[in-house]
């Protein structure tokens, strides 16, 4: 039996998308090694049975459920390390994010168990789990087989897509144990909001991005516009330059520093499209790019170019689209 | 062409870089005992230098057992900036075998290439001159002796030093790699040990969450291996007075790639690339060349590196190393090896050029400089890496005489003096120099001078400093191909294939004016070959430009130093992660 273990955050009765991912990714993969997928979750009194149990929807089959303080880290390590003493899981799995790289890691010490960081995919191999991670840039994979009884794997953020099977509900365990004199030292003071973190760009469908093309920092007023006549779930990204130069906010940096995104369309707005630029957005369904110079790089990987001058242009199109929306 | 601000030619010296060496980088403290790190012998830089020494300082250690105990818990320490040994490594390079033979007896070449770091011993080459975009001309070797390489090996100096690296680890070395040096500690004068850098800081300075405080290193030796634009031996050599009677140095930048060929390359080349790319006349100061070396990869399949190595003593501010080594691709020379193949790597790194009359003194109280932050190449024979190796073990036997019987660490200066280093170097002291006045004149002296082995010109020939050149905006640009991403490449692209991933919101450690006149802002535009200095779209023709400085692009490549800037050490971590270059 080859079980994996998860921790699933959650936050005012829901819970967190890349969590969820984990548990799809677990379910997946435990399957092929003949084992089950459960969860792990701390809280209090809001961690009902139901939503517990909903966890079943995702493919976990067993949740354990420990009393704490949500969104601390060495906790959730406290709770994970009796888990797997008592029920012998043989990997651990993090949605990523902060949170999980802190427990991933902090489980790994406590467990001395091997950890993969960064990880974008899973597979299993001879009944055995098998992580991959980008290394040198993402230019290279690098591959991590696992030794001894348990394995750490971390995924980068937004790697693992979480799909509803059909689902069942989950047996909800209760574990009770004493925290560790340390993991009791922290508590949550705030819950602050990321700067710019209102910009969801990895979940946006249209993402309209600008570059240093813009000529200055109010050419975001014009994309943000495009953005809003686009409406639904759109939203406005940036390049590193840009960025860089205090344009925009570092949330919605797209790149090789920033994030991944492959939204249903990606509108370019004087991005010259630098391979720093390109290995973030590359995998967009549809890629229009609007440049002064023609000679761009980003012209290569746009399905649609157009060679101009975006102030002129840029309004135009938010004129077009209201119109359409309008007619 | 004169300057648009009306003011006659600038030069880049006119426009010196905010930064006070000594004051800045030079710790007159050092912590107290319970805050800092004692260590026998502190070696800052983990290349083909630094971990010479530590090898070669670790073999005297192990048959002396009583002297290794006296040095403490860590007698050995080598302190790198980059992700591993070698991260931040780059040179062409064809290597004499004799150092390091030396460092490591029981290894064989046929071990060093078992190893992965050597490719085959020099039995064929050539040497052109690029007369045009199309033509070249055969020069004979015995006409060029300082080419002759038949016997060198060719090497990767990023995979040698992971090779010595290990060797240093399993000999008992501590390597702390992503570890910057940041400030010499200087007490009672003498060098007392460095100052490792902070981690985590934002932007402006201010520290982040994730914000490590850097320590004193106190060390009774304190080697400085840092390579070329040594930080912290710039700061010794202000501070002691090292360069007193000495020749300015000057630099070189050379920019490389290397290729996955379909069909192995036979022997080395090397060309003069004057008249093409590179122009002749002598308003232009140019002067540069190139090389062409077979090597392997790991899994044994056939690799070309090629190189293109300019002067950075030139006045045309649109001399670009990085474009000049993608002119150099579509001479038919090249296109012939490389067609068909794929770039695996790219990078760049600046070297010493002034030779013997450049070199400082190489040892102060407490600490010795080696190999290439010493200036210790070679530019008539291209070679530098055999005289890292071998200044790294002259500095460790210096060193540990003087731990075993309190000599002096001065024995060291005669011991280069004296060695393969000092009289190879002292044979081509005069033979680069003419260069500064043209191509031409250069080329007619640089003859006599090797073949009577450095008797003509007599004397001491001056060098006149890089920054010193005034600007002019010219045409070599003309010259560059348009990059079409699958054999002409661009500057961003190739940073990124370099491995850099410096972070985002660091503190920009290159120290420049920003506001200069435009001839200023165009050299350093051109020269940098990772697109670090942007120019803005809106910039006035004439006047002052304010120059973008898009730091994190950075590869260390240290050009900037020489054209009126100054490269200090970024967050240890940041930078290239050079692998076979």
């Amino acid at each position: 039996m080859a079980d994996v273990l998860t921790y699933v955050l959650h936050y005012e009765g829901e819970f967190n998308k890349n969590s969820l991912g984990a548990v799809s990714e677990g379910t997946a993969r435990a399957k092929e090694i003949g084992g089950e997928c459960h969860a792990v979750v701390v809280g209090g009194d809001d961690l009902t049975d139901e939503l517990c149990s909903s966890l079943g929807a995702y493919g976990a089959t067993k949740v354990f459920r420990a009393k704490g303080p949500e969104g601390l880290a060495q906790p959730v390590v406290d709770v994970m390390a009796k888990v797997i003493d008592e029920n012998g899981q043989s990997y651990a799995l993090f949605g990523g994010g902060l949170l999980g790289f802190e427990i991933g890691a902090g489980l790994a010490a406590r467990k001395h168990a091997g950890v993969t960081m960064e990880v974008i995919s899973v597979r299993a191999e001879d009944g055995k789990l098998v992580a991959e991670r980008p290394i040198l840039g993402d230019s290279q994979i690098s591959v991590s087989r696992y030794q001894g009884d348990l394995g750490i794997i971390i995924g980068r953020i937004n790697s693992f897509e979480a799909h509803a099977v059909d689902g069942g509900s989950a047996e909800v365990v209760d574990v009770d144990l004493e925290y560790s004199p340390w993991s009791t030292q922290a508590e949550m003071v705030e819950r602050g909001e990321q700067r710019g973190a209102d910009v969801d760009i990895e979940g946006a469908d249209i993402l309209v991005a600008g570059g240093r093309g813009l000529g200055k920092p109010e050419g975001f007023e014009l994309l943000e516009q495009l953005a809003g006549a686009f409406g639904g779930n759109s939203a406005v990204a940036a390049t590193r330059a840009v960025v860089d130069a205090g344009w925009y906010p570092y949330a919605a940096q797209i790149g090789q520093t920033g994030k991944t995104v492959a939204p249903k369309l990606y509108l370019a707005a004087g991005i010259s499209g630098a391979i720093q630029h390109k290995v973030g957005m590359q995998s967009s369904e549809n890629i229009v790019a609007i440049n002064k110079d023609a000679g761009a790089p980003i012209f290569e990987f746009s399905d649609l170019g157009v060679v101009g001058d975006l102030n002129k242009i840029v309004p135009k199109l938010i004129e077009a689209i209201k119109a359409k929306k309008g007619g | 062409m004169a300057s648009m601000n009306g003011h006659g030619p600038v030069a880049p010296s006119e426009f010196p870089p905010p930064v006070d060496p000594v004051g800045e980088f030079v710790k007159r403290e050092l912590d107290p005992e319970e805050e800092r790190i004692d260590v026998g012998v502190a070696i800052v830089g983990g290349g083909t230098a630094g971990l010479a020494c530590a090898n070669r300082l670790l073999q005297l250690l192990g048959e002396d057992p009583d002297l290794l105990e006296t040095l403490g818990e860590v007698p050995v320490a080598v302190i790198e900036k980059a992700k591993t040994c070698g991260g931040h490594n780059l040179s062409g390079a064809v290597m004499r075998p004799g150092p390091l033979q030396e460092l490591f007896p029981d290894l064989s070449r046929e071990d060093w290439r078992a190893e992965k770091f050597a490719f085959g011993e020099v039995r064929k080459e050539s040497v052109y001159m690029l007369t045009g975009p199309k033509t070249k001309l055969r020069v004979p070797i015995p006409a060029v002796p300082n080419f002759k390489n038949h016997g060198n090996e060719v090497i990767s100096v990023s995979a040698l030093a992971r090779y010595q690296q290990r060797q240093a680890e399993e000999g008992g070395a501590y390597v702390l790699t992503e570890t910057s040096a940041t400030q010499l500690i200087v007490t009672d004068g003498r060098v007392a040990g460095v100052r490792s850098g902070d981690k985590g800081r934002g932007k402006d300075g201010e520290p982040l969450g994730n914000f490590e405080p850097g320590t004193d290193i106190n060390a009774r030796v304190t080697v400085l291996a840092e390579g070329c634009w040594g930080h912290l031996t710039g700061a010794a050599i202000k501070e002691f007075g090292l360069a007193k009677n000495r020749e300015p140095q000057v630099w070189e930048l050379g920019v490389k790639e290397v290729w996955k060929v379909p069909k192995p390359l036979d022997r080395v080349i090397h060309t003069f690339v004057q008249p093409w790319p590179l122009k002749v006349a002598s308003k232009y100061g140019q002067l540069g060349g190139t090389w062409l070396y077979p090597m392997k990869n790991s899994k044994g399949e056939d690799l070309v590196s090629i190189g293109f190595v300019v002067d950075l003593n030139y006045r045309d501010a649109t001399t670009s190393a990085h474009d000049l080594l993608q002119a150099f691709k579509t001479h038919p020379l090249v296109r012939e090896i490389l067609d068909g193949g794929e770039r695996v790597a790219w990078g760049a790194k600046a070297l010493p050029g002034g030779g013997y009359w450049s070199m400082p003194k190489l040892s102060m109280p407490g600490a010795l400089l080696v190999g290439d932050g010493a200036g210790m190449v070679d530019t008539a024979a291209l070679k530098g890496v055999h005289h890292s190796v071998k200044s790294g073990m002259l500095a460790a036997e210096a060193i540990y005489r003087s731990l075993k019987s309190g000599s002096s660490l001065e024995a060291y200066e005669d011991a280069v003096e004296q060695s393969s280093i000092g009289q190879e170097l002292y044979q081509v002291r005069n033979t680069r120099q003419a260069f500064q006045k043209g191509f031409l004149v250069g080329s007619l002296l640089a003859g006599p001078s090797i073949m009577s082995k450095g008797k003509v010109p007599p004397g001491r020939q001056a060098w006149h400093r890089d920054d010193a050149e005034p600007m002019f905006i010219g045409d070599t640009r003309e010259r560059y191909p348009k990059p079409d991403g699958k054999y002409i490449f661009d500057k961003l692209s190739s940073v990124y294939v370099s491995g850099n991933s410096t972070r985002d919101d660091a503190p920009n450690h290159i120290r420049v004016r920003k506001e200069v006149p435009r001839e200023i802002a165009e050299t350093w535009r051109w020269m940098c070959p990772a697109g670090v200095y942007e120019i803005p779209d809106d910039a006035p023709e004439s006047g002052r430009v304010d120059v973008i400085v898009n730091y994190t692009n950075c590869v260390q490549c240290g050009a900037i130093t020489a054209k009126g800037g100054r490269l200090t050490p970024p967050e240890g971590g940041d930078g290239p992660l050079y692998t076979v270059t």
